[in-house]
Order: structure tokens, then C-alpha cells, then sequence
């Protein structure tokens, strides 16, 4: 960096004796961290200090530390290979207890004051690790030696290889406790996404900010700027990071520009849609309540593409051991973090970007040992002092648990315990592919670029497009965002165009040092050497899929962002074929790894989804009701009382008491539509299979609706209201299925209908007052100008009332317990204070309110089909209903209800049961087979679909579907459940247990 | 029978708060009425809520106030608006019928919602956490109303304000939905 310019006000030097600096032996002068602020953190339990702006990996190398995690596979001693999210190595456990996060890279793990991490993946210390063993078996562990060794014996993979795999595979440790921390989801919109904010990103925001587009700007580091805070490269006359800094106050200054930092876009989706990770509080000690991470859904009209690209290696021997360094992450540390990672760092390049690595060091003062080029020829920069060999190679490396010396393919031998290693850069083509795109070849670069084909509104600009140099970046950029917004209808702004350095970045591609004997890392994460890739195309593994497969080459948290492109020059050279040809991988999101809480967001616990509650449901908690979920709806299952410790003696009672007086139950649940227009009558009687068309005002009708496919698809009653308006009530599970449905009758079908659907559910309170005394109840609560004798409001009457002193209110003489019964609907506002006025006016009836089960048990008894029956398998004819389909009408269904295989002689009919022995209790899901017949699928005869204990009975009874079941009454059967290893003699009788005449509901 | 008088009860008690400057609270007293227009009834519809309102047949996705400006008629469908006012009865459907006739179908829908007002400059900031729609002033003006989704809940979205918004959402899920915005505004604030 050039002293004479202006420094942003991070890059001050510190001006303190070293000594002051604390332990921070490998600080070097300058940087983009606030050395005013020193924060302390722990690794492995050892204190440690940094400063603010730091990364827990440019910390650690400021305290000299080199070894900080062991190897997928051999436990390798690893160190610190990259500064940015394509991290292989450094991979931590960050907090403790049920905050642990395993696999956290340390190179973007953002430094704050307490952190505490913890190497992973080993046994012992991370400097002792028993695991390290594996290393000695390496010649066994090559790539698929799973497939190859656990095959046999059979008996030991479960017991033995299994375990034992487990017990030693995966790196981090999950705590095992939930995850304590809170995530939140959310939807942001944009006329234009820049993702990435380096040279490109930062110019292409500049331009569509400044033409007044709204701007989603959006980086996965905590500081904006990208390269720009990496290199000394200048902009515009001014250090690169300076002019960062300027470019992202101007930006924070635009209402019409949101920036977005510490955001991974993670995945591109149809439509221009991108997925994107929001960090909010990692950077934190203590998130204090706020979500952790939010997830977020952009829709952006027109997306660029800033990504950047991503250094790789050229593999040699030995090239894993900590010390061995990408090129490009050396100089970052140096310039952005003020952080020497060696005292004597060697250069080894195919390529003139390497040379910046080594003149950014020695302006700083740090010891070259060596430039290493691969290209034979004059070297691209002079360095006085620094020992250049050109046309040479890396061949191996040296030193115990970090790197002291190297071994060139000559033999000569260099001191050196960094090497910063530059085998070119890979543009970062992921989010270009996500929709199935392939990467092309550029040979002058030696590396993929996005392909030509681009999802819909996406621009690549910059390093991600393959242009490497600053200039090319920021034009590329600026480009692109006018482009976009001009297609959007905005006026460019004009503004200069900063001037830049198109600095050198000629590269000859060199992937592997054929010298090395010792085995040469491609994919440090995962362990896959250069033997892997030779073994993978000795075995027939060649294509990239196989071979990402066979070797694992690219899997696990860094999916390969330093190893694809590298192994798959490899597996091109070993079979002579090009590396186009070899092609890539497919890459899919996301981008970097995201928690799964990221995915949950808040629908966790009780919040996994919202309930419903009916207008009772205040008084039904005072009662102290149990409730059951219904859908979304929580209803009152029963009412236990004083005294009653099985739920079987509530039921019983409300039961019991039911029919013995009267009781209420909550109906609300019931789906309510409201149906209006000239045409409403044929509409239902186009979507019922029974005839609605002559319903008089005033009255009820039960209603069948088949699917087109003529099986039965839901019931309930219909009420006409009105000359033009109906009421239908429809099943608590169905009522949206079924809304739906009518939907699209209504608008699809037949649009030519005068029909108008509104769904009622939630705006009426509705209870059922069901038992020989409702009557005698409702006369105290409906207001007595309504005449609801049994002639003046017989059975399936309904009409408007009003009640308690004049409150609006529906009334309906429908009965699903088989009682006298009424409905009783009044708006929902006025439902708690029904059901208290309904338990007052009827105490002296000795009123019960009953809950779903009670419910359940009285249907059962009066042969009414339910959800159980309605099962999506079955017929109006096998629901003993046939005879509902109208013959006079055409309806939806109804024509291929007729198919004969729906109305063999042998079909299934709906009938009670019940046990020949009458102390047994009946079990739903058994199935009826003949006695002395094998209970298997052939011998099936039907199942049982419902069973209750009948309280009115004194036994249990049961509804089930049996083969001619009509003319079967009286008969004995079995009825098997293998599950439950019942097997008991059961009589077929008629479903309707009580009162089948229906006296009492007409009563 | 004097004291079986029935006591209406909102769904959320008249519920106020605020949270990071923003006011939440239930708006009560509110009729919702939904008008159908009967096919091929457009005309006749405009006709009589000029007639009876003063008021504009708004298009889906818009709104319109009576000349007196006491109710707001929003575009919901392609043949359904609701008309939303201040009304403390039951019976709201009753008198929007009278008014319009036999030129639509009138359904009492007050009791099946309950009403939210959001009021402060991070309701927008607070709903990008659950409201899929692009709520910025440029692409949902005042007045502008939209039916979406929040967190599994069907919901309508009308701007009232600068930075106002009045959400309706189902009555018997009132309290899931208050939860689901109550969490929004804190974890925003």
C-alpha cells in the first residue's frame, strides 16, 4: 500500500510498541481491523486476543497458530488453507452447550468478544490424535473402499462396520440438544439483486441505485468490498478499500438501496427467485432474543451476478500440511487483517497473480524465501532479493504439525513455513447453474465461466464472468446494472467511470506435479489425492458424476469450491480426453452450508402451524375440557367431572345424560358456505348426487357429493335460506377441500352460472342442542315470537330467529346424535355468551355439554357414515346411500358411479357389528374373514371402520364394510387385526343401532 | 329470560399494543360485508354504489371510499368486493342489501375476520418476516388491498396510511395471527 494515499479509517497504522499489541506475534503493520478494540476468545481452551474486524481464522494466524483441525479421513494435521466460505480445512465447533455449531468455518466466522471454539475431529488432542493411525492404513483407504471392504461377511456390516463407521465418520459434533436459538423466514423484492459486493457488485449498485432502481445489494462477508479489502490495488487514485468504504456509504445513503451484508445468496430458483441467508446475530456474543439467522425469499425483477472467483491448488506431494496456503488468501491476510501467516513464505504459481502474493509481502516486510513459477521464461515481476525459479515445481513438503521446509522437483530444498500456492482462479459459477446450466471452458483463463444460456434476468459480471482484472470488474459491473435498468425503464445515471489497474493475470494451466512421489491432495476436506482420481479411471469411474461418487470428491460442507475443477483436470489428463469434455458436476443450492433451524424458521413446537379455536373455547378451558385436534381446530373432546378418572366415564356420562335430557355440543367446526345467485339451486344440484332443485325455503336437505370419479367425497346438509340463498354445511375436514372444489365447479365448469360462494365457518357460533329435552331448552332461549313446535318447525326445518331478548340467530332442526335435536347459529362475536346462557337456561334439564367424542359414540350408534366411512375409497352404494344418486339429474360423478366394477353383486355395504361375545371390546382397522379361513389379502372380505362402546347398549358396537353385506344380517364373521393380534367372532347387524326407525328426531 | 341477554365479545378483546414503535391494535366495531355482482351485473352494480354510496366499483386489488368517506369498498375478485365501515350490529349485510338490491349479493362476513391495524415506520420491515407481498409505498399504494398468505393464514392487506396497514385474517384463528405479527414487530424492533 502506497503511504502517500489517503487511508480509510480501519487501515490507520498502529502507531503502539509491539509489545502493547498483546500476544499477536503475527500482526503486521496496517490492515482493515479497529486495533483499539481487542476482543479475547478462546480455541481448544487457550486464551487468545484479537481485534475487532477480525476473523477467528486471521486471529489464530495473528497468534501463530498454524494446526487447528485433523482430516476427514487419515486425521491429518490440517491448518488454515483459504480467508473466505470455500474453507476445506478450518472447520471449528463455535459455542458451547446447546449452542455448539460444528463445522463453522473459521475463515468467516466473524471475531467478538467470549468466543469460544473447538477444534474438531479427532480422538485425544487435536495435537495428539489417535485417529492419525488411519494415516498408516492409507494404502487401504483409498477411494471406494467401502464398497470394496464392507461387503463381507454379511453378518458384520449392521454389527461391526456400521457402528464402527459411525462412531468415526462426520467431523463436528452435534450438541444433541434443540437448537436454542430463534430463525426467522422472510420475502424481500427488488428491481435488481446484485449478489456479491466486491469491484463488480459494488459498481453494478452504484449505477442501478443511482438510475433510482430498488436495490438489494447483498454480500456473505461482514464487510463490503470483497477483493477491494484484499488486494492494494487502487481505484479512482485511492486505495481499492477505500474506495469500498465510499461506494458503501453512498449506497447506505440511497432510500431506494438496501444493503445486505453477512447475506449468502444461496440458490437461484425459478421465476427470479434467490434464496438467501441473512446472519443477524452470529457476530454476537448474545443474540438477546432476536432470530439468528434470517432466511430470505428475493424476487428480483433482474439479478448480477458479482460472485467473484475462488483460488485453487495444484496438487503435489504433501500439499495438505498446515502452513500450505491458496496464494491469494496469504495477501488477504496480510493486507486486510494485518496478519503474517509465516515469517518465511514461499511463492509457488502458474500464474502472474501469484507474483502479487509475493510483492504484497515484501511490502510488508515479510521474508520471502522463494518464487516458484511453473512457466519457464522471464518472471513477471522483479523482486530484488527473493530467490526466483522459474519452469520449477513443488514437489514435497516438510515438517512435523506444520510446514518447515520444501522440496522442489529438482531436489533442491527450501526453509519456508508458509507456501502460498496459486494454481489460477475458478470463476464462481454456482448460481448461474442451480437451474441445470453448464459452465464452458475458457482456455485463455484456464477455468469454467457461467454459460451463455443464463436463467431469466441474470447478468454475470466481474471475476464470476471470467474477467479477472480490476478495470474489467468495475466496467463489467457498471455495465451490466445499466443494461438491466435500462430494460426496466430507468435512465442510466451518468457518472465517470473510476479508473482501475487491468493488472496481468496471464496463466499457462499446470494442475499436478508429476515429480512427487508422495501422495498430492486434491480435495483437502474429504482426503481425495491424485492416486483417488488415477484409481477412480483405472476402475471404470471416469465420468464426473461416477467419479465425485467413487471418491467423494466434492462432498460435504465445501462441495469441492477448492477441488472440482482440479480433480476433473486430473481425470481429463489420465484418459486424454479435454476437460470440456470431462465437464462438471452439477451444482446445486445451497451456495454454503445453512443450518437446518435456517429451514424450520418459527415452525417449531406449537408454532408449526396456527390453530383455530372455536368461540366456546374460553369456557370450555374454565370447564376444564380436553381438546383434540381437528385439522387446525382445537374442539373439546370431553368434559371430565369431579371425581371421573378414565375418559371413558365422561363419554359414558354425556352420553347417557344426552339422551336421557339434553346436551350441547360445539359445532362451529363445520364448514359453513354461503351461496348466492339465480342459479344456486342447479348449481346444487349439479354438485350434489340428490335432488336440491325443488328444496323449499325454510328447509334442510342432506346432501352427497361425489369426485368425479364417482367415489363418495363428502356430505353434510344444505339449508335454503332464501329464494336465491343457500347455506351448506360440510365436514370439519373437508370444508376447504370441499370450498374448493365448488370453486371451481363454479368458475371452470360451469361459468355461465349465476353462483357466488362465500365461506361462512368462522362467522357463526353453532351449537347442536340434541336430546329428548332440546326443545324445552331452545323455548328458553329462542325468543318466544318463534314458533319451533314440532308443526310449525318440524324435522329439517330451519329459519331465522332471534334469541335471548333479540340477538339475530339460525336455527336448523338437523340431528346427527339421532335425538330430537337442533343446530343453533349465532353470529361469533355472541358465541360465548350462547353457550353460557344455553348451560344457565338448562340447568334445570339438567343440561351436559358434550364433547367430539360423545359426538363420535352417538353417530356410531344411529349408523351415521363419518370420516372413517368417507375414506376417499368408497361409494354412495357401498355407504348403503345408493338409492341418493338421482336417476333424474345428471351430477358431478355420477356417471362413473355407474361402472360396473363400483356395483358388483359382491360390494362392500356399510353395517354394524357387534361382538358375538359381548364383553369384548370391538377394534377399528381389523379385518373380516370367514371362520376357518386363512386371515390373508385373498380372504378379505371388508374392514371395520368405527367402533365405540355404546353406552345405550351396554356393549361395544362397530360400522365396517363387508362384501354383500345387506343380505348378510345375522350372519357371525371374524373380525382379525393382525397388528393388534385380535381375532374374535363378530354378528353383522343393521348400522342403525338406536332408534333405526327415527322416531325420536321426528319426535 | 332478562338475564340470558347475550354480551358480544370480539375476537381479540379489543386488543392494543406497541412494539418498536409500531401500533398493533384490534379494530372493533367493524362491519365487513361481501357483495357478489350478479352475472353480467356490472353495470347495475356501479349504478346503484353510486346510487347508494357515492362510491366507485373498484377493480381486484384496489379500493374506493363512499362519498362520505364512512365506507371503503375493496376490490377483492373479479365479481366481489366487500364494503368495510364502522357499525356496531350484527346486521350490517342487512342494510347493504337494502341499498344495493336486487344488483348484488349481500353476506355478512364482520364476524368471520377480525381486523388488525399496524401503524408506525417498521410495519413494513416488520411484515417482510411473513407477508410475501411487496408492501413498498411504490408497489402497494394507499388504498391498494391484496389477499395473500402469513405464516399458513389467508389474509387480506389494505393500505390505509402512509405507513398503516389493516390486515383481516380468520376469526378463529385470531390469535395464532396476532402471535405471528406480535413476533414479527418484536423481532424487528
Amino acid at each position: 500500500m502506497t503511504d502517500a494515499l489517503p487511508l480509510p479509517v480501519a487501515l490507520r497504522r498502529d502507531a503502539r510498541p509491539e509489545s502493547a499489541r498483546g500476544l499477536q506475534a503475527h500482526r503486521l503493520a496496517g490492515g482493515l481491523v479497529d486495533r483499539s478494540r481487542t476482543l479475547s476468545f478462546r480455541f481448544d481452551g487457550r486464551q487468545f486476543t484479537g481485534h475487532f474486524g477480525d476473523t477467528l481464522a486471521s486471529a489464530l494466524l495473528a497468534n501463530g497458530v498454524r494446526l487447528v483441525g485433523r482430516s476427514f479421513k487419515y486425521h491429518r494435521p490440517r491448518g488454515i488453507f483459504t480467508a473466505g466460505s470455500e474453507e476445506p480445512n478450518a472447520l471449528v465447533e463455535l459455542r458451547t452447550g446447546a449452542y455448539r455449531e460444528p463445522n463453522t468455518r473459521a475463515t468467516v466466522a466473524e471475531l467478538f468478544d467470549g468466543l469460544e471454539a473447538l477444534s474438531q475431529n479427532h480422538r485425544g488432542s487435536l495435537g495428539f490424535d489417535l485417529m492419525a493411525a488411519n494415516d498408516l492404513l492409507s494404502p487401504f483407504l483409498t477411494a471406494g473402499f467401502y464398497y470394496k471392504t464392507f461387503k463381507w461377511p454379511k453378518a458384520f456390516w449392521e454389527k461391526l462396520y456400521e457402528p464402527v463407521i459411525r462412531a468415526s465418520a462426520g467431523l463436528g459434533r452435534l450438541s444433541g440438544e434443540p437448537d436454542p436459538d430463534t430463525y426467522d423466514k422472510g420475502f424481500l423484492h427488488c428491481d435488481v439483486l446484485v449478489i456479491g459486493a466486491g469491484p463488480a457488485g459494488l459498481a453494478a449498485a452504484l449505477a442501478a441505485g443511482r438510475a433510482g432502481a430498488r436495490v438489494i445489494l447483498a454480500d456473505e462477508d461482514f464487510r463490503l468490498g470483497g477483493r477491494l479489502n484484499a488486494e492494494t490495488l487502487t481505484v479512482a487514485g485511492q486505495p481499492g478499500a477505500l474506495w469500498a468504504e465510499q461506494a458503501a456509504a453512498e449506497l447506505a445513503s440511497m432510500p431506494n438501496v438496501r444493503l445486505m451484508p453477512r447475506t449468502t445468496v444461496l440458490g437461484g430458483f425459478d421465476h427470479g427467485i434467490w434464496g438467501a441467508l441473512e446472519r443477524m446475530t452470529d457476530h454476537r456474543a448474545d443474540a438477546e432474543g432476536k432470530p439468528r439467522q434470517v432466511l430470505w425469499r428475493i424476487y428480483a425483477r433482474r439479478a448480477i451476478l458479482g460472485a467473484g472467483a475462488i483460488e485453487r491448488p495444484i496438487a503435489f506431494g504433501n500439499n495438505d500440511r498446515p502452513g500450505v496456503m491458496l496464494a491469494g488468501a496469504v495477501r488477504t491476510y496480510a493486507n486486510r487483517w494485518g496478519v503474517a501467516p509465516g515469517r518465511r513464505i514461499a511463492v509457488f504459481t502458474n500464474n502472474d497473480d501469484g507474483w502479487r502474493t509475493a510483492a504484497d509481502l515484501a511490502g510488508h516486510g515479510v521474508e520471502i524465501a522463494a518464487v516458484i513459477d511453473t512457466r519457464a521464461g522471464q518472471p513477471c515481476l522483479a523482486l530484488p532479493g527473493v530467490p526466483v525459479f522459474m519452469g520449477e515445481a513443488v514437489a514435497d513438503t516438510h515438517g512435523r504439525k506444520a510446514l518447515a521446509r520444501i522440496t522442489l522437483a529438482s531436489g533442491r530444498r527450501i526453509e519456508a513455513d508458509c507456501l502460498a500456492v496459486s494454481g489460477g482462479w475458478n470463476p464462481n459459477v454456482h448460481l448461474t447453474c442451480h437451474q441445470r446450466g453448464r459452465p464452458e471452458w475458457r482456455e485463455d483463463i484456464a477455468a469454467f465461466v457461467p454459460p451463455r444460456d443464463l436463467p431469466n434476468g441474470l447478468t454475470v459480471a466481474g471475476a464470476a464472468n471470467g474477467a479477472l482484472s480490476l478495470a474489467a470488474a468495475l466496467a463489467e459491473g457498471r455495465g451490466a446494472a445499466e443494461a438491466a435498468t435500462e430494460g426496466l425503464g430507468f435512465t442510466p445515471a451518468k457518472a465517470p467511470q473510476p479508473r482501475a489497474e487491468d493488472e496481468p493475470v496471464a496463466i499457462s494451466a499446470f494442475w499436478h506435479v508429476g515429480a512427487s512421489r508422495a501422495r498430492a491432495w486434491i480435495d483437502l476436506q474429504n482426503d481425495v489425492t491424485v492416486k483417488d482420481i488415477a484409481l477412480a479411471q483405472r476402475e471404470g469411474f471416469r465420468a464426473v458424476e461416477h467419479l465425485k461418487r467413487y471418491t467423494t470428491l466434492g462432498m460435504a460442507t465445501d462441495q469441492g469450491k477448492t477441488a472440482n475443477v482440479l480433480g476433473l483436470a486430473i481425470m481429463a489428463e489420465l484418459t486424454g480426453r479435454t476437460i470440456p469434455q470431462t465437464g462438471t458436476t452439477v451444482f446445486r443450492p445451497p451456495y454454503t452450508p445453512v443450518a437446518i433451524g435456517a429451514f424450520a424458521g418459527r415452525a417449531r413446537g406449537k408454532d408449526f402451524r396456527p390453530v383455530r379455536l372455536t368461540p366456546s373455547h374460553a369456557w370450555a378451558e374454565e370447564r376444564r375440557a380436553v381438546f383434540v385436534e381437528t385439522g387446525a381446530w382445537l374442539r373439546a373432546q370431553w368434559f371430565p367431572r369431579e371425581g371421573e378418572t378414565h375418559w371413558r366415564e365422561s363419554v359414558d356420562r354425556e352420553v347417557r345424560m344426552t339422551r336421557a335430557s339434553v346436551g350441547v355440543c360445539d359445532v362451529t367446526t363445520l364448514g359453513k358456505i354461503d351461496i348466492q345467485g339465480r342459479d344456486a339451486g342447479e348449481f346444487l344440484n349439479r354438485v350434489y348426487a340428490n335432488a336440491f332443485g325443488k328444496l323449499a325455503v325454510g328447509r334442510t336437505r342432506y346432501g352427497l357429493m361425489l369426485r368425479e370419479d364417482g367415489i363418495a367425497m363428502d356430505d353434510g346438509t344444505t339449508a335454503r335460506l332464501g329464494e336465491r340463498h343457500y347455506l351448506m354445511t360440510t365436514t370439519t375436514a373437508n370444508a376447504v377441500a370441499v370450498f374448493r372444489h365448488l370453486e371451481f365447479c363454479r368458475q371452470c365448469l360451469w361459468p355461465g352460472l349465476d353462483v357466488h360462494l362465500i365461506s361462512v365457518t368462522d362467522g357463526w357460533a353453532q351449537y347442536a342442542v340434541a336430546g329428548p329435552n332440546s326443545r324445552d331448552l331452545l323455548r328458553e332461549i329462542v325468543d318466544p315470537e318463534h314458533d319451533i313446535s314440532n308443526e310449525a318447525f318440524p324435522f329439517m326445518a330451519c329459519g331465522e330467529v332471534t334469541v335471548c331478548g333479540g340477538t339475530r340467530a339460525r336455527l336448523f332442526r338437523i340431528s346427527f346424535s339421532g335425538e330430537l335435536a337442533y343446530e343453533l347459529a349465532v353470529p361469533a362475536r355472541y358465541g360465548d355468551a350462547l353457550i353460557r346462557a344455553l348451560m344457565r337456561a338448562g340447568a334445570p334439564f339438567d343440561v351436559v355439554p358434550y364433547g367430539t367424542e360423545a359426538l363420535g359414540v352417538m353417530r356410531v350408534e344411529k349408523g351415521h357414515a363419518a370420516g372413517n366411512e368417507l375414506n376417499g375409497q368408497t361409494t354412495a352404494r357401498d355407504l348403503g346411500l345408493g338409492a341418493m344418486v338421482s336417476r333424474k339429474k345428471d351430477c358431478i360423478g355420477k356417471t362413473l358411479s355407474e361402472r360396473p366394477a363400483l356395483n358388483r353383486d359382491d360390494g362392500l355395504r356399510l353395517m354394524g357389528f357387534r361382538p358375538v361375545d359381548r364383553s369384548l371390546g370391538l377394534v377399528a382397522g381389523s379385518h373380516f374373514v370367514g371362520f376357518g379361513r386363512e386371515a390373508v389379502t385373498a380372504n378379505d372380505e371388508g374392514w371395520m371402520s368405527s367402533v365405540a362402546f355404546s353406552p345405550t347398549l351396554g356393549h361395544s358396537i362397530g360400522l365396517g364394510f363387508i362384501r354383500r353385506g345387506e343380505a348378510r344380517r345375522g350372519e357371525t364373521v371374524r373380525a382379525v387385526d393382525l397388528l393388534r393380534g385380535t381375532d374374535m367372532a363378530v354378528e353383522i347387524v343393521s348400522p342403525h343401532f338406536v332408534d333405526p326407525e327415527g322416531d325420536r328426531l321426528r319426535g | 329470560m332478562a338475564d340470558l341477554t347475550l354480551a358480544a365479545t370480539s375476537a381479540l378483546g379489543g386488543y392494543r399494543t406497541e412494539i418498536g414503535g409500531v401500533r398493533l391494535a384490534e379494530r372493533t366495531g367493524l362491519a365487513i360485508v361481501s357483495i357478489a355482482v350478479p352475472r353480467d351485473g356490472e353495470a347495475a352494480l356501479a349504478e346503484a354504489l353510486q346510487a347508494g354510496f357515492g362510491a366507485d366499483l373498484p377493480r381486484p386489488g384496489r379500493s374506493s371510499l363512499s362519498r362520505d368517506g364512512a365506507t371503503r369498498l375493496l376490490g377483492m375478485a373479479a365479481d366481489q368486493l366487500f364494503a368495510v365501515f364502522d357499525h356496531e350490529g350484527p346486521d350490517a349485510a342487512r342494510g347493504v342489501g337494502a341499498a344495493l338490491g336486487t344488483a348484488a349479493y349481500a353476506s355478512d362476513q364482520s364476524d368471520v375476520w377480525v381486523a388488525l391495524r399496524l401503524e408506525g415506520a417498521a410495519v413494513r420491515r416488520a411484515l417482510e418476516r411473513i407477508c410475501p407481498l411487496d408492501l413498498h409505498a411504490d408497489a402497494f399504494a394507499e388504498g391498494q388491498v391484496a389477499r395473500t398468505v402469513i405464516e399458513h393464514l389467508g389474509a387480506i392487506v389494505l393500505r390505509d396510511g402512509p405507513h398503516a396497514l389493516t390486515l383481516f385474517s380468520a376469526r378463529s384463528s385470531a390469535r395464532a395471527f396476532l402471535h405471528a405479527l406480535e413476533t414479527s414487530l418484536r423481532n424487528v424492533a
